[in-house]
């Protein structure tokens, strides 16, 4: 168990850390997050002696950490940075040993140890052991980073926001790895992150901090239902509508099965395929190609004639979007308006698709629960 | 050919003697300077104030400071080699304080979060990443060093100095050459076995960085 008692930290007259008290359980996944300049990093680097605190005491399992030797207690506390910082004079197999070596394991216990760590994230030891960081990828770095604070199996790992600096999908797929390495280790993990997401997917608890204190300590679900403070709510809606949502665009959610007519065609035939296919809205085209409006069986009813060409019905003019345009915006749309679908423009303002509330609802389903398909 | 059968004994003694003073002064100076470094990259706020001081000194040309030694010390090869190896210090302690402190602070803070002490940060991963540009300040040297050994004639020590000299008084441009041309095949073999060692000893995984 880590145990902050009235921990005070001050640089000048700024305060870093304000008069914090907490606890972290054994085995806890716990996330701080909170603004730049909130204190985390300095929280977590405190854990591990990077920063002596001025007051206060930290105890790790009752233990005051100000009395145990910094060098030896690190060797018991994992440690991730955004940075990597993967030795690039070692090859992976040195760097996963690091810690191991200092400890005096044997040769062969450390060549067994980074086999098995390096299997549990799918790289090859064969392939990869020899290897120096430069030759790998960021995620591929990053990951080795995470094992070699894992080499000797320590009770507790801290993580400076270690996938802030690789790219959403090596982040997502790095963030998976440690949860599933969390649930199988079973390490206490104190990891900071300002990314609310990441907290949320991640934390078995949040603690979210503001100006060297702790606003809120929760689960996930607790602090999604009663953020404690406006700041928190902000950052819960920033970071739901920042992340993986916001590459989405009009172009992914849009139907492109629609019916759409050229203005000469006749009312009796559009009238016919409307019944055919069930609709009750036919997309109305120029001649050439570009998007005129929309015409309901309701303006044909009024239209009263069913002979002339469809194009003698003032199309209504509905909602657009472009199909380059943020899937969130075309959704706004929407909902804004009382028809059933937005229709998808090409740049050329042709008729690329429609987005229908069906398709919204789908599309939220899945960014609620997962890939629906 | 006479002119080798008169001077190709003298020769190979210049050049052994030479090479000697060489070697043993960037030796010495090596250590010191690389000594001296690690130490001032511990205490970068002095070195501020140091290294500039050094460099000053640095500018003090060597046959004033070789011409002072020998009044103190006399004729004798230590004279030499105690001047050289001053003069050999700066290249190398200035890249080895700057190799050290371009070690990015990532390292040195994942070195530390590892639970490495000071002194195993310092060899393991610190010396080793400023490898490479330890080495060019001693390539450097060694090239320096092998002209300013000339001076060493100067006070009647030998070297192939004495050739230049004498070729110089006597205007004897042949003789001149004869000292300058394996001082300079000399700079370049020295420069070029230097570039083996750098092959050698500069970590694998650093120089797909380079």
């Amino acid at each position: 168990m880590i145990r902050f008692e009235n921990v005070r930290k001050k640089y000048g007259d700024t305060v870093i850390l304000d008069n914090l008290s907490f606890n972290i359980e054994p085995g806890e996944f716990v996330v701080l997050i909170g603004p730049s300049g909130c204190g985390k990093t300095t929280t977590l680097k405190s854990i591990n002696r990077l920063i002596t605190p001025d007051q206060g005491k930290i105890f790790i399992d009752g233990q005051d950490i100000s009395e145990v030797n910094p060098v030896k207690l690190r060797r018991k506390i994992g440690y991730v940075i955004q940075q990597i910082g993967l030795f690039p004079n070692m090859t992976i197999e040195q760097n996963i040993g690091i810690v191991p070596k200092r400890l005096k394991y044997s040769k062969s216990k450390i060549k067994e140890i980074t086999r098995e760590l390096m299997e549990m994230v799918d790289m090859s030891f064969e392939d990869y052991a020899h290897k120096y960081p430069s030759e790998l990828s960021g995620g591929q770095q990053q990951r080795i980073g995470v094992l070699r604070a894992l080499a000797a199996s320590p009770p507790i790992v801290l993580m400076d926001e270690p996938f802030g600096a690789l790219d959403p999908l090596t982040r997502s797929t790095l963030q998976d790895e440690i949860v599933k390495l969390h649930k199988k280790l079973k390490k206490t993990i104190v990891f900071v992150t300002h990314d609310m997401n990441e907290a949320l997917d991640l934390a078995d608890k949040i603690i979210f901090m503001e100006k060297g204190e702790i606003v809120q300590m929760a689960t996930p679900d607790e602090m999604l239902a009663h953020p404690a403070s406006a700041l928190i709510r902000d950052f819960m809606r920033k970071s739901s509508s920042s992340a993986d949502s916001s590459d989405l665009t009009a172009a992914d959610f849009m139907k492109t099965k629609f019916f759409s007519v050229y203005k000469k065609r006749s009312i009796r035939e559009c009238t016919d395929l409307m019944a055919r296919q069930h609709i009750d809205s036919l997309l109305i085209k120029n001649d050439d190609n570009t998007y005129a409006g929309i015409v309901t069986i309701r303006a044909i009813k009024k239209h009263g004639k069913s002979s002339g060409s469809i194009g003698d019905i003032t199309p209504h003019v509905n909602i657009t979007s472009n199909i380059s345009e943020n899937a969130k915006e075309s959704f706004d749309k929407l909902y804004a308006t009382d028809d059933n679908y937005v229709v998808v423009l090409e740049d050329d303002n042709t008729i690329a698709g429609i987005i229908t509330k069906t398709g919204m609802a789908t599309a939220m389903a899945d960014t609620l629960w997962g890939d629906m398909q | 050919m006479s002119f080798f059968n008169t001077y190709g004994e003298r020769l190979i003694d210049a050049i052994q003697i030479h090479l000697f003073y060489v070697l043993s002064s960037v030796f010495i100076g090596f250590v010191i300077a690389l000594i001296l470094g690690i130490i001032l990259s511990r205490i970068p706020r002095y070195a501020n104030i140091i290294m500039p001081l050094l460099s000053i000194f640095q500018t003090i040309p060597g046959i004033v400071f070789i011409g002072v030694l020998f009044l103190y010390l006399g004729m004798i090869p230590a004279t030499v080699i105690i001047a050289l190896a001053v003069y050999a210090i700066f290249p190398v302690l200035k890249n080895t304080y700057t190799g050290l402190m371009d070690v990015k602070p990532e390292y040195i803070e994942a070195a530390k979060g590892c639970g490495m002490s000071p002194i195993q940060t310092l060899l393991e991963v610190e010396l080793p990443l400023a490898t490479p540009s330890i080495i060019t300040g001693l390539r450097m040297s060694t090239i320096y060093t092998v002209s300013w050994s000339v001076l060493a004639a100067m006070i009647g020590l030998g070297g192939l100095g004495e050739f230049i000299y004498i070729g110089i008084a006597s205007n004897n441009n042949a003789l001149i050459l004869l000292g300058a041309i394996p001082a300079a095949l000399m700079a370049i073999v020295l420069s070029l076995l230097i570039d083996g060692l750098r092959r050698l000893i500069v970590p694998k995984g650093l120089r797909s960085l380079k």
